[in-house]
């Protein structure tokens, strides 16, 4: 659209498959258990990933497979039992404002107005930055989700679809290298999710497509549109990747004509499978 | 709907009113050939009035009633105050860290089923002075309710909460001020209310211990020790009153920094 070069070099990147450029993320023989009711209950194990600087990644499976578990160890809301997490080139020890995350419930402070729950994100973030810079940062971040006229109210007076647009503001406005996106439009209709959808492109369009963005999502299609790679979790207990399928789609994507891309339909197809697969062997049991 | 449930409101404390006073009547006249017989409404009322004559002299041979009131008052609120000052921190770091925990829920889960009387002949020989003894039992007697709320508050922070603050970077004193103490914060008006209801309740054992001026003598001198059973009942519904109007005060509070989650 804008950048002809980048959009070049993407598609080189993408037609070399195997090439993920620079590591960004690094999940190395990562197991998570934790205790329960008197056993051990693990929940990803042995899991191996690699996500270059710049790559979009979803995390598909069913619920409860833990994928959820596995993006926390990114964002370091999980400790790994074994293995560790490296990302920008540091183990991760814990949260940090290199890694934005919008959570899967929200987590707005419910005591803070809209407008608050952003500011004070990025006031802690982004430091150097005059209040103006801060407060047009907020504003801009509002506007982009549709919210501005609701800056004043407290979430507890938000839709569920609300809250989650505030909490992917919140996630843009600090402009973090990573994102990490655990179900981010689940809570939207689809006219608004597909509009998220758009703006979270233009925003790694923005940055040169330089940032690394790690979504959990049940939607295949979201997952195709947005994605270099899907991951494929098996389900849990001791869930463990089933296979990384890559969507070698040119960029940019138009959501209207991609879907009848005979790519398209074929990867559509093969992430069906994998998943409804899984699907019936449950369901004889 | 609002002007509706106003008026029902109304009605229902007309009642109850109506009730005591019923109730308190059908005493007096049961007691009316007892050797020390109990003071109707009307009787009560008549002294009532005599009460209030000049309620703010303040001559030294006679203290109107609001003097005694605020005097009552001015002790009830240096006491909470100094108790508050003392709770809250203290509740902070109690709630917020498990070492400090440990090491002091057992002091006050052995201090605080102590009767507040118990603390005065403490007080009595620390301070050396009547006065700053009942502020000193003011001061012990409303730590307990707002260390424990605190403290109970902070420790059940939600991990949500501080992961946001983990996860965008809150320096410590954004964390405390803008996600621990908000959370914390209507726990700590409960305790805080909790409080001041206990130390109006222990202001007037106090005063009837300690002399001087004030709600709780009044009620030993001038009631008992004056063989006036009606000041005696007059100072209880005062008392009564002042404890409602205090506990609204803080319900007030309460509600003011209540949010929907």
């Amino acid at each position: 659209m804008t950048n002809n070069t980048a959009e070049v070099l993407i598609g080189k990147a993408d037609a070399a498959t195997n090439n993920i450029g620079t590591p960004c993320i690094e999940v190395k023989n990562v197991t998570v258990s934790f205790p329960s009711k008197g056993s051990v209950y693990t929940a990803v194990k042995d899991i191996d990933l690699t996500i270059g600087k710049g790559e979009i990644i979803s995390l598909i499976g069913h619920s409860g497979c833990g994928k959820s578990t596995l993006m926390n160890t990114i964002s370091g809301m999980v400790k790994p039992t074994q293995g560790e997490v490296i990302a920008n080139g540091k183990v991760v020890q814990g949260p940090g404002a290199d890694r934005g995350i919008v959570f899967q419930n929200y987590s707005l402070l419910p005591w803070m107005s809209v407008y608050q729950n952003i500011f004070q994100a990025v006031d802690s973030v982004l430091k150097d930055k005059s209040r103006e810079e801060k407060i047009a940062l907020v504003d801009q971040n509002l506007k982009m989700v549709n919210l501005y006229e609701h800056k004043d109210k407290l979430p507890g007076h938000l839709s569920g679809g609300m809250k989650q647009r505030v909490a992917i503001a919140r996630a843009f406005a600090i402009n973090p290298s990573i994102l990490l996106l655990d179900e981010p439009f689940g809570a939207l209709d689809a006219l608004t999710k597909g509009s998220m959808q758009i703006e979270l492109l233009k925003l790694w369009n923005l940055d040169n497509r330089s940032k690394t963005i790690v979504m959990v999502t049940h939607d295949i299609e979201e997952a195709i549109f947005l994605s270099h790679r899907v991951v494929v979790m098996n389900n849990g207990p001791a869930a463990t990747i089933r296979e990384i399928v890559d969507i070698p789609l040119d960029r940019p994507r138009n959501k209207k004509d991609i879907v009848h891309d005979p790519k398209y339909i074929e990867i559509h197809d093969k992430l069906l499978g994998l998943l409804l697969d899984k699907f019936s062997i449950d369901d004889i049991h | 709907m609002k002007m509706i449930y106003k008026m029902q409101s109304v009605f229902y404390f007309i009642g109850g009113v109506s009730l005591l006073i019923l109730i308190w009547q059908v005493i007096a006249v049961l007691t009316k050939n007892n050797q020390l017989p109990i003071p109707g409404p009307a009787q009560t009322f008549l002294v009532l009035e005599e009460v209030m004559q000049n309620p703010m002299e303040d001559s030294p041979d006679h203290k109107g009633i609001l003097v005694k009131l605020f005097s009552s008052l001015g002790r009830v609120f240096l006491g909470f105050s100094i108790g508050s000052i003392i709770a809250i921190p203290l509740g902070i770091l109690m709630g917020n860290n498990k070492f400090w925990m440990n090491l002091l829920n057992p002091i006050v889960q052995i201090l605080r089923p102590v009767s507040p009387l118990a603390w005065f002949p403490l007080g009595l020989l620390a301070l050396e002075s009547a006065e700053g003894a009942s502020v000193f039992m003011v001061v012990i007697t409303s730590l307990w309710p707002t260390l424990i709320n605190t403290a109970f508050g902070v420790s059940t922070l939600p991990q949500d909460h501080k992961n946001v603050a983990k996860a965008f970077d809150f320096s410590t004193f954004k964390y405390i001020t803008k996600v621990m103490l908000p959370f914390a914060f209507p726990h700590i008006i409960t305790g805080l209310r909790l409080a001041i209801g206990v130390a109006w309740m222990v202001i007037v054992a106090g005063e009837m211990l300690s002399g001087g001026i004030g709600l709780g003598f009044f009620v030993w001198d001038d009631g008992f020790n004056a063989g006036s059973t009606e000041k005696i009942i007059i100072a209880i519904f005062i008392i009564g009153l002042v404890g409602l109007l205090l506990d609204k005060g803080f319900n007030l509070l309460q509600k003011r920094f209540s949010y929907d989650k």
